[in-house]
Formats: C-alpha cells, structure tokens, sequence
C-alpha cells in the first residue's frame, strides 16, 4: 500500500526504533502508567491532549489540518505523530509501547494484528457509528463479537491501465477473461507498448496483493484458510493455485524489464508516464499518478485466473486499516469523542473525502468521483454491484511474517531459483511453520 | 595528594558521560537481551514467559534462514573488508605523494562517509535502477543493462560497490596518518641502499603502518558484520532473501515476525561470533605491529 512509499522516512525511525527498543523494554514495569503526560487526569474535560499516532504519510498535514478544526471546535488538543511503513510502523508502535509513551489512538491492521494488540485495545462496539459501517468493514477489528477498531476507509486494488494506450492498441474491449487478458497483452506489445510493469521488488505486493488472488477466488477463502490451519487443505496441487500461476506467468512474460529490481516509485511513475500499459496496483496510488502526470486516463481493469468472466470480473476491495484506542489510556473517552466527531460532524466528513481521498467505510458519508478521482469511482462502481472479493493477507499466520516469506519466494520463483511446484511447496512449508 | 585528588574529579568529569551513555544505551540494552533470549515475546503483551534454552535449540536444528543470512554475511564481510582496504590504502598511497590537488581529492573520497547509509543507499539504489539503466539504453554497454539490484548476483556486488565506495574513504583518512608518520631517513637510507619503489612498501612501509591497518581492519571488519542500513535501503534483503544480513534476520524475527525473544537469542549468538572473531583478527594484527 502507498503507506510503504515513505520508505525512507520510516525506515530511519525504525533505525530509531531498533535502539528504543532495545533500550525501552526495561521500562516495561516501571512505566505502567499509561497515559501519564496528559495534563488532565479526569473525564472529560477541555484541557486535554490526546496523542495520536498514524502510518498514513500521505495525509500527515491534512489530518493535522482537522485536528486544528477540532480544537477549535471543542478546546482539545489532538497533538499527531507520523511514521510511515507497514512493519516499521508495528516496530515504532512497539518501541512507543515498551518505554511508556503510549499514544492514545492508533493504527491497527485487523486479524492476526489485532490479536497481537488485543490486551491493548478499547471495545468499541457501543459507539455511535458502528451502524452505520458498510457491510464486511467490521470483520478485521471484530473479536468475540465485539469491535475493536473504525475502518479508516476502503481501498481496492486490481489492474490499472491506461485508457489511452489501450485505444491505441486498439482493444475495444476489456479482457475479463485470462485469454482475453494476453490477446490484449499482445496487441500492446505489437504495437510497441509495454503491456505490464511489475513492482515485484516490493515484498509486500507479491506477498500481500498478488498472493491474495488465489486465496480470494478459492469459493470460500475464509474456509479454505481454516483448512490450511487444521491441514485439511493443501496449496500444492490447489486447482485455484495452479490457475493463478498462469496469471503469473503472463505478467513476467509481458512484463517490462528487471520486474525484481522495480520498486513502488518506478512502477507508479512509470506507469503513469504513459511507459507501460498496466501494473497492478490499488486506488492509493490516484495522488502520485496525477502529480506524475495529470492528464493520465486510467481506469480498473479485474486480474483475471481463468475463462470464467463472470467470476474474474471483480476488485479485491478491503479495508486497509484501523483507529484503535488505548485501553489504558487517561483520556480515551475524549479519544472515542474525536473518532466519532470525525465520522459524524460534517468538517470531518469533508475531511474523509475530499482531503484524505479515502473512500468511506460509512454509509452515512457520500463521496464522488471529484472528490476522490478516477480509480476510487471505479472501485466504489465495483463495490456497488457486489463484484468484489476479499482481502485475505491479514489472515496469514503471523501476517506480515507469511507475507513476506510468500514474497521471498514469489521472487524466488520470478528470478529462476524456484520451479512453480517448489514455489507453492514453499508456501504451504511457511504456512506450516508460522501457523500456531 | 591534591594532585591525585584532581585528577580523579578530572577523570570522572571527562569519562563520566560516556560511561553514563555508554551504560544506558549499550550495555543495559545488551543484557536485557540475553533476559529476553530465554524468554518467549512477542513485543507487545505483558506477559513474558521464561523457556529457557528453547529458542536457542530453534536456531540451531530448525532456522535454515538464519544459516543463510550467516553465509551471505560472512561473504559480504569478507570480500568488503579486502576490497575497502585495498582501495584504501592505494587510494592513500596516491594522495600521500606531491599532488597539486591532494587536499581537494582526499576530501572528495572521504565525503561519502558524511552521508548516512540509509541517504546513501537510496541515493545508490537510484544509480542502479534508474542512471544504470539510462546510461545502459545510451550506449548499450552490457554492464550497465543488468539488474543491479533485482538478481542475487548483481545485488551482491552491487552492495559491495557501495560499501567500497563509502568505506574506502575512511580508511584513506587512517592510512594517510599512518603514511606521514613513517620515518623519512628510514626511506632514504633504503633507497641509497639501491630498494626498489616495491621493496620499499612491503619491508618498511607496510611494517611500519601496521597499527593503521590492525585498526582499519577492525573497522571494516565490524562494519562488514553489523551491515544493517545499506542492505535496508539498497535491496531489503531481496531479492528472493539472497542479501539478507544476519543483522537484517534478526530486525526480521523480531518485529516482522513478532518474535522478539527469538530474534534475542539471534542476537546473542551473532554477538558471540563477531566477538570472537574481532578478537582473533585484532591479536592477530597485534603481534605484527613493530615499533619504528
């Protein structure tokens, strides 16, 4: 996700991070005060300062932007801290956690995620918006029943293309079968385009969106990951598997060149400059591509593992992530006021649409396509008819551990050392060894 | 008496910080790792739960990742410690003769130490993917049009071309002082005996900078094993985990995989193996160093 875009920065905190660490965790005892430098003690109260601490580099100023509307408002102070990068981000949060500075709300990746911060985390099944979720967004933050964690909002990935490229190529229609997808495939090509460019340097989309493919089209994907578990289900020899590779295949094989060595910025900027006709990416990236180039057309296309249109005609749409409050913290009922000012009051909803981009997980807030720009209609246009399928990467053992391992090998198996069979061995061996 | 007295004030007043620092930041932190090494965390709950030598035994009969990581970094330390040296020391050689731009050249070689690994390693990683291959599509030379960073291969020497070219300055520096500091008569004296320019180096230079080169040795030496940063912005331990550092595993275990009583016990480990060989390289390099 575009979270990983700031690698730099986040990586650098992580540096920070490994050190705090380290050295923090002695405190564990000693620093069970939790929420002790806010100023107020009691509930609610004006003089309070809630801390915050986010991933989302991408709306670092515009959130700090609402918060300023909401002291304004209400005499809260909402003081905000940012590192970007999905493990990084879980390191830093750690590192914060161990040495008492705990943050008041943060950000929580649902399922095995939540697991881990459960002990930390408020119930937030009474509050005032949780009607109001669209179906499905609840699912990663729900445990026993209750609901841990707000949605931030809904993001969906699947093929971009280039509208232009493709009438040039002259594809009148969009391919929504995997034949269908090479015939276009190879009129891009001999028209002198290059059909895919592939972020495949990046672990996280193999390892989490591309792997999420054959997961999401097995007929019940949450059933088949409870077989994994029990060993009732094998991903060797797994029809939806085998059908995936071909997918696969067809991406390296028209696919531009050094797939292992394109970063998350070579292959937006590339794409967006027009060098390639499609890349699989999500909704994210709508920002960076208009600043790239603002005259783009780009649109949704499926990624599609077989002949079956209907079936393969589908987004993965989810949820990306989560506000989550502390527990323990001194000020969290000011902390659930402002998570539900900002969903409820109509700057923050504003705010949601038009400054984050993101599209809403309520269905209490409307967006429109110039609020949010091509990619998000498309994906709200899927969502609306149904035609979508799930994200699954959360439910890995351990997550991001599988995740990354599932990466490695993907990689593994684009540069040559893995043969396709010792590929899905390899992840039926990584789901063994990290499932509990 | 007030002497002694003064230089224990004296004493406490330089070294304290350091020893107060020192304490808080290193050792601190390392023994609370080799606490949690016998422990299973996951980083976040409270309860810690003491397994003795389980994640020990873990490593040893069942984590072919961390072996990997070990050869790979032995390999990496290996082959950079050689190279940076080299270049180092002839890097020095050359700016300790009469050249007119002598000062301008050593600072030029020694300013890549002055940007962080991390800035390095992207400003690298954009030479690689995005001037490599420019310069590759221009004149179409084959060197240029690998996949510096997306084989294992090429990552490999790609991450020593880095490392050279940030370290070799460094040593330079070292090499320079140890170069100025060898006896002029010594040199004169065997040059009137009829030494050649080689016979020269090996018999009285290289003898005589042998603290230089046990220091620069050390240096890269450690540097070459605690690798962390290049590998992270260069390549993240890709692709298909063939650059994977053991300090990378470890970062690796115990955040991504939530296992940070594993990734102690790693640590510890990898602690005493570099300890060991710092050790053995530095006596080694001792017993060769002679007085002048």
């Amino acid at each position: 996700m575009k979270k990983r875009s700031m690698m730099l920065m986040s990586a650098a905190l992580a540096l920070t991070a490994v050190l705090s660490g380290c050295g923090g965790a002695k405190d564990n005892n000693a620093a069970n005060s939790p929420g002790a430098s806010s100023p107020a003690g009691e509930s609610p109260k004006k003089n309070v300062t809630i801390k915050m601490f986010q991933f989302k580099v991408e709306i670092a100023e515009q959130l700090q932007n609402l918060v300023n509307e909401y002291e304004k408002e209400t005499g809260v102070k909402v003081q905000i801290e940012t590192v970007g990068g999905g493990a990084d981000y879980g390191a830093a949060l750690k590192a914060k956690f161990n040495s008492g500075d705990k943050p008041d709300i943060f950000n929580n990746g649902g399922f095995s995620d939540l697991d881990l911060w459960l002990e930390n985390l408020e119930d937030l099944s009474d509050q005032p918006w949780v009607k109001d979720l669209v179906k499905g967004t609840d699912e990663p933050m729900t445990h026993d029943g209750k609901l841990y964690g707000m949605p931030i909002g809904v993001e969906g990935y699947g093929f971009i293309y280039n509208k232009d490229l493709f009438a040039k190529a002259g594809i009148t229609e969009l391919p929504k079968t995997l034949s269908q997808l090479e015939d276009a495939a190879k009129k891009l090509q001999d028209n002198g385009i290059t059909p895919f460019i592939n972020g495949y340097g990046e672990w996280w989309v193999l390892g989490n969106h591309f792997v999420n493919l054959p997961f999401a089209y097995q007929a019940d994907p949450n059933a088949f990951i409870a077989g994994l578990n029990d060993g009732s289900q094998k991903i060797p020899g797994n029809e939806v598997f085998e059908n995936w590779t071909k997918l696969f295949d067809l991406t390296v094989k028209y696919g531009g060149k050094n797939p292992l060595q394109t970063d998350y910025n070579t292959q937006v900027t590339e794409f967006a400059t027009g060098k390639a006709a499609m890349t699989q990416q999500g909704n994210w990236t709508q920002v960076q591509i208009s600043k790239t180039n603002p005259d783009v057309n780009i649109g949704f296309l499926p990624m599609p593992i077989s002949e079956d249109a209907a079936a393969n005609d589908k987004l993965f749409v989810g949820v990306p992530n989560n506000w989550v409050v502390n527990k323990n913290s001194a000020v969290k009922e000011e902390a659930k006021a402002f998570l539900n000012w900002m969903v409820t009051s109509d700057t923050g909803k504003r705010f949601i649409t038009q400054e984050f981009k993101f599209i809403p997980a309520l269905t209490t807030i409307s967006a429109t396509e110039e609020d949010l720009g091509a990619l998000a209609s498309d994906i709200m246009k899927y969502n609306q008819e149904g035609k979508v399928l799930s994200w699954n990467w959360f439910k890995f053992p351990q997550g991001e551990a599988s995740s990354k391992k599932f990466g490695d090998s993907m990689q593994g198996y684009v540069g040559g050392q893995l043969t396709k069979e010792k590929m899905l061995e390899a992840f039926q061996s990584t789901w063994d060894s990290l499932k509990k | 008496m007030e002497n002694a007295r003064q230089r224990k004030l004296y004493q406490l007043l330089f070294i304290g910080p350091a020893v107060i620092f020192f304490t808080i930041i290193l050792v601190i932190p390392f023994f609370m790792s080799l606490y949690y090494s016998f422990t299973e965390w996951n980083g976040v709950s409270t309860t810690v739960t003491w397994i003795g030598i389980e994640n020990y035994k873990k490593i040893m009969f069942n984590d072919p990742d961390y072996y990997k990581s070990f050869l790979f970094t032995f390999r990496y330390a290996i082959v950079s410690v050689i190279l940076t040296n080299l270049v180092g020391f002839l890097l020095a050689l050359l700016l300790t003769q009469a050249l007119k731009l002598r000062n301008i050249l050593r600072t030029i070689f020694f300013m890549p130490n002055v940007i962080g690994g991390l800035l390095l390693g992207f400003i690298w990683s954009f030479i690689f993917v995005k001037g490599f291959a420019s310069i590759g599509e221009l004149t179409g030379l084959a060197f240029f049009n690998l996949p510096w960073l997306g084989d294992a291969p090429t990552a490999f020497w790609g991450l020593i071309i880095v490392t050279v070219w940030k370290g070799a300055g460094y040593v330079m520096v070292i090499y320079i002082a140890g170069l100025t500091n060898v006896p002029k008569d010594m040199i004169e004296a065997a040059r009137i005996d009829g030494a050649t320019r080689l016979q020269m180096l090996y018999k009285i230079t290289l003898p005589l900078i042998m603290p230089s080169i046990t220091v620069c040795l050390f240096l890269t030496l450690s540097w070459g094993f605690k690798v962390f940063d290049l590998i992270m912005s260069l390549t993240k331990g890709g692709p298909f985990n063939s650059t994977e550092s053991v300090s990378l595993n470890i970062y690796q275990e115990a955040f991504r995989n939530n296992a940070l009583g594993l990734g102690s016990a790693k640590a510890v480990i990898f602690f005493l193996i570099v300890a060991v060989i710092t050790i053995l390289q530095v006596t080694l390099t001792k017993k060769r160093e002679v007085e002048s």
